[in-house]
């Protein structure tokens, strides 16, 4: 993608696929947090500078938490999940009965298991629409500077266009209080794929 | 790519892929390096100070696209545009000193021997050696992200991290 530019109905199919895809996933959330409502915001489509993603998380220079996964298969795509500390600290103690949610490897393999759950439950959504075969990778977790992490992500995807299409949505529950967002970056020709599939090229 | 002139006092921020120059005063920032590179480059004679955060190694890969790359996005080509803009602002490239700073790995990823973040360090390292450019200071690797800010009047570079401070380079 890139070179051609990508128009409204275009951004709106993805939206679309990413609105039933992270829907499906936090149903999964929902699932582990014993049937507790998670409200999601519909999510955004953008074809946005490179240059400007790690400014669309509020502040770049706030520690995070970051839960990195790419599907792989039939196309490729990378999944960012951003925490707050604080969510990320709800989210743990949750899920372990009893734990101070601290970031120890206890707690570090909660979140990363967390972001599996709901990256596969993404991904055999958009399997399910397009046909398409894929399987989330191992994630990958740091906690560090908002910034430094989605400038990591971009680079080990190895993003070369200069605009690209970013998804982007954020999930909030009232009783753990969780607020996270969700960034999926879609590889170099996997957008050409789904709209090929999905009869708009 | 932005370029900015020099207004007293000013502060410009740099961008993933990007580069700015000033002179004789100001401060240069950029923000979250983590397997990215900061190149500060310096001439404490006429007082020329760039920054440059580089995202990836080599454009050499992408030739077929050459028209269309970013140059300040890869460090083979973003040092030498550094340079040339700096020298159009009367900095010497003899004169001209580098600290850098970034090229982490934040992920423990296990996919390849080499990382993003050393493969960025190591291109960084011989496109300033082609340039005959001295690397003096640098706070390289780890596995954390890393502010970098470039005082213009002073060469001075900062190196900030969360829950670890401020160290100077």
């Amino acid at each position: 993608m890139g070179q051609q530019r990508i128009d409204d109905s275009r951004l709106d199919v993805l939206k679309e696929l990413a609105n039933i895809g992270v829907g499906n996933a936090v149903t999964s959330l929902s699932q582990m947090l014993a049937g507790e409502k998670i409200d999601m915001d519909v999510p955004a489509a953008y074809l946005i500078p490179l240059q400007d993603i790690p400014a669309s998380l509020e502040g770049e220079e706030t520690a995070v938490v970051g839960v990195y996964i790419e599907g792989k298969g039939d196309l490729a795509l990378t999944v960012l999940f951003v925490l707050s500390l604080e969510s990320a600290a709800n989210l743990i103690s949750a899920l372990i009965p009893g734990s101070s949610g601290d970031f120890d490897e206890m707690g570090l393999s909660v979140l990363m298991e967390v972001g599996n759950i709901l990256t596969a439950s993404y991904l055999n959504a958009i399997s399910m629409m397009t046909n398409l075969q894929l399987l989330p990778t191992p994630p990958e977790v740091a906690v560090d500077m908002a910034g430094a992490i989605i400038s990591t992500v971009l680079a080990e995807a190895r993003v070369i266009d200069d605009e690209v299409v970013l998804l982007k949505t954020t999930l909030n529950t009232s009783q753990t209080r969780i607020e996270g967002s969700v960034l999926i970056l879609p590889d170099e020709g996997a957008l050409e794929k789904i709209f090929r599939i999905l009869g708009l090229s | 790519m932005m370029m900015s002139m020099a207004i007293e006092s000013e502060v410009v921020k740099v961008k993933i892929a990007d580069l700015a120059v000033l002179k004789e005063r100001g401060i240069i920032i950029t923000v979250g390096l983590g397997s990215c590179v900061g190149i500060s480059l310096y001439d404490e004679l006429s007082k020329v100070g760039g920054l440059s955060h580089i995202l990836l190694a080599e454009s050499r890969q992408f030739k077929n696209r050459e028209n269309s790359l970013n140059h300040a996005k890869f460090a083979d080509t973003a040092i030498p545009l550094l340079v040339n803009k700096m020298e159009n602002m009367g900095a010497k490239k003899s004169r001209l000193k580098a600290k850098i700073a970034g090229g982490s790995q934040l992920f423990a990823f296990q996919k390849t021997n080499i990382s993003v973040g050393e493969r960025n360090i190591a291109m960084v390292r011989q496109t300033l050696r082609e340039l005959d450019i001295p690397i003096v200071a640098e706070d390289v690797g780890g596995n954390y992200g890393r502010t970098m800010r470039l005082f213009v009047e002073s060469g001075r570079v900062t190196i900030s991290t969360v829950g670890k401070g401020e160290i100077e380079l």
